[in-house]
């Protein structure tokens, strides 16, 4: 299991935080520290994610595109079929079972691609809990769908509309609300990045996707696999998949960013390999930054909203820097292309933040022996990326749908002006 | 110069470096002397400011885009402290500009610009601590924060590294909001004042007279920061400076 020193990971991590947050990440540490070592919390959580979430996910076969491919055998875990579509609800089923420790009644989230967000809203649904969920202005429009669903779960979405307007300015914005209420008011934060206690914290409760891949790899497989391949926005994903084979060498670990448009800056979210990135403190931790010699956090790109973030996960910084995991990256065309090949050969449709580990898994299974088994992480359903996906491959048809739903969606705009009631009297009569 | 301990209260106001220009960053300084400030932050823009509210987030991006730095930072402090040697100019930044130049570099080099002081509230008294013998020989006072939840033993600890002033956060919550002064700040300031003989500078929603005339006799320094940068933002540094005038004379004449 991942633990650190002090909230340490090599030179990585750590709690660089005004003072008046200090308080309440002591207090989560000092929670995080009991229930690591209290294993019916472990249990209460297995069984909440069975209940509600519909664990274990499986392992997929992948018979046609190993086939085509002509390398190793391809296998997904299975984690868009987790209850609201990723393994973002791993995460946030177990903070919202410390939420309830704590006694606390609203939970504040941010969000990139709006399954963090999405998830905590149904969390807070769930629970009965006042969820209020940042998500950069950039990202609300990208994904409109998942911003619908949040507030039909009774959660207040706000658009962060300063900085470039997506996944880091919606954390900055998360974090200055809860320096303002912190006594009733517990931070989800969504990945394995930020001050400690999170990167470890959110790493404990996403080893349950690595649990599951090592025992039905066992039983499916017969042995462990020769590869695991995640993608990389801030790193709970990845950090899920390889979390139990960390202490296993031959079990070789990739991890892939977003290569996006090109290297230039801006143009990618490129952190882990090559020299774009470099150490830097901001945003509650140190880990390695897109930033300028200034020590200004850059603009990011990708094709996929929830890995355009500016830093990583600490704790994938050091894993990489110690050589345990490997970092590659794709571009938004090979990720298009890997999306496609995934739906037309196995009937999948995977996130296009997904797609990038599919795009890094393929490539590397190519290179590898038809005996040996890679597992690629399926992160997330990529229905939430339908309006994305047909700006990539725009087609008239698709046009034409949204012209006629326009003229639908005014209609009954009229048509509730005329008789404002109508919505309310439908509910009561069920 | 930084106050004394129970010396009558003090406006401390703010610059944001390259906001709204690096131009009138320096004009903006001259009004603020000429209205009676005598400390000044100077804040390093930085694109993530989680200590700060709208309005100094906006300041900030502005700022960048205008060619704000720490460098640039440097810069502008080296021409206004020689030119308003009255003034104690204190540099305010996020820890990564810092971080970025090099920490002890950067140490030297706000002494060699003339800043008397540094606030950087991403930076904790533990990080800080191998960097304070440096800061104390170049003379660079450390300000650090305590909040209204910061347990007392800490309130020691922060107090201990702090040099020049301690900065008293007024509430809960970022910049630039308003702020009661009731019983329980005095309880606050009470609870405070039993770790430390530093004087107090009191951030975070400062923003009207009756605010200063609330801290005046409990506290050494008001923060008047957000509210000047929304009147340099709205009416210009001219009309700005002209109200931190009014500001100041108001608790002078009280």
């Amino acid at each position: 299991m991942i633990s650190s020193e002090q909230g340490l990971f090599g030179e990585f991590g750590g709690r660089y935080v005004p003072e008046i947050l200090r308080p309440a990440l002591c207090q989560l540490e000092d929670m995080y520290q009991q229930l690591r070592s209290d294993e019916t919390f472990w249990q209460e959580y297995l069984q909440l994610t069975q209940e509600f979430s519909g664990r274990p996910t499986p392992l997929t076969a992948l018979p046609r595109l190993s086939e085509l491919l002509g390398g190793a055998k391809i296998w997904l875990k299975r984690e868009d079929l987790n209850h609201s579509g990723a393994h973002k609800i791993n995460n946030v089923l177990g903070q919202a079972l410390l939420v309830k420790r704590m006694g606390k009644q609203r939970i504040i989230a941010e969000t990139g691609a709006g399954q963090h967000g999405l998830a905590t809203a149904i969390i807070a649904a769930r629970m009965g809990l006042q969820a209020t969920i940042y998500m950069g202005s950039e990202d609300v429009e990208r994904q409109y769908s998942n911003v619908f669903w949040m507030r039909q779960l009774g959660a207040e979405v706000v658009p962060v509309n300063h900085g470039s307007c997506t996944l880091k300015d919606a954390l900055d914005e998360a974090l200055r609300d809860w320096a303002a209420s912190v006594d009733d008011t517990h931070y989800v934060l969504g990945t394995a990045c930020g001050p400690a206690p999170f990167p470890e914290l959110v790493t404990y409760f996403q080893r349950v996707i690595s649990q599951e891949i090592r025992a039905q790899a066992k039983h499916q497989i017969g042995a462990l696999p020769n590869a695991v391949v995640a993608c990389v926005g801030g790193g709970s994903n990845a950090l899920g998949a390889f979390c139990d084979f960390l202490d296993e060498p031959s079990v070789r670990l990739l991890g892939v960013e977003a290569g996006g448009r090109s290297q230039q800056p801006g143009q990618h979210s490129i952190r882990l390999h090559g020299d774009l990135a470099s150490p830097g403190i901001a945003q509650g931790y140190k880990t390695l930054f897109l930033q300028n010699r200034n020590g200004q956090l850059g603009e990011t790109h990708s094709i996929a909203a929830g890995l355009d973030y500016v830093g990583v996960s600490p704790v994938l910084a050091d894993l990489v820097a110690r050589g345990r995991v490997d970092a590659t990256s794709a571009t938004d065309a090979e990720v298009t292309h890997a999306f496609q090949l995934l739906m037309r050969y196995e009937g999948i449709i995977p996130a296009l933040e997904s797609s990038h580990a599919l795009a890094g898994g393929f490539a590397l299974a190519k290179e590898m022996q038809p005996q040996e088994h890679v597992v690629i992480n399926l992160s997330g359903r990529g229905d939430k990326d339908i309006f994305n996906i047909a700006q990539a491959l725009p087609q008239q048809e698709w046009l034409d749908f949204l012209e006629r739903e326009v003229a639908r969606t005014e209609q009954r705009l009229k048509e509730s002006a005329q008789c404002p009631n109508g919505e309310e009297q439908y509910v009561s009569n069920g | 110069m930084f106050p004394t301990a129970n010396e009558s209260l003090k406006v401390m106001s703010h610059c944001v470096v390259g906001f709204p220009s690096l131009e009138e960053n320096e004009h903006a300084i001259d009004g603020l002397v000429a209205a009676g400030i005598r400390l000044i932050e100077l804040q390093v823009p930085f694109s993530d400011p989680v200590a700060d509210g709208p309005v100094l987030v906006n300041a900030c991006v502005k700022a960048l885009a205008q060619g704000g730095s720490f460098e640039a930072t440097l810069a502008l402090a080296r021409k206004v402290s020689r030119r308003h040697p009255e003034v104690t100019f204190v540099l305010m930044s996020y820890l990564n500009p810092i971080y970025q130049y090099g920490i002890p570099a950067a140490i030297d080099e706000i002494a060699n610009a003339g800043i008397e002081g540094i606030i950087v509230p991403d930076w904790p008294v533990e990080a800080m601590r191998p960097h304070l013998l440096h800061m104390e020989k170049r003379g660079v006072a450390p300000i650090l924060m305590v909040t209204p939840n910061t347990a007392s033993a800490r309130i020691a600890e922060i107090a201990s590294a702090s040099r020049g002033m301690l900065y008293v956060v007024s509430r809960m919550g970022v910049t630039g909001s308003s702020t009661h002064w009731g019983e329980e700040f005095q309880t606050y300031i009470a609870r405070v004042k039993e770790h430390t003989n530093l004087p107090l500078a009191v951030g975070f929603g400062v923003r009207t007279r009756e605010d200063l005339q609330a801290l005046r006799g409990r506290v050494e320094v008001a923060a008047f920061c957000s509210q000047y940068i929304e009147w340099q933002a709205e009416h210009g540094s001219e009309r700005a400076a002209e109200r931190m005038a009014q500001v100041v004379q108001s608790i002078q004449a009280a």
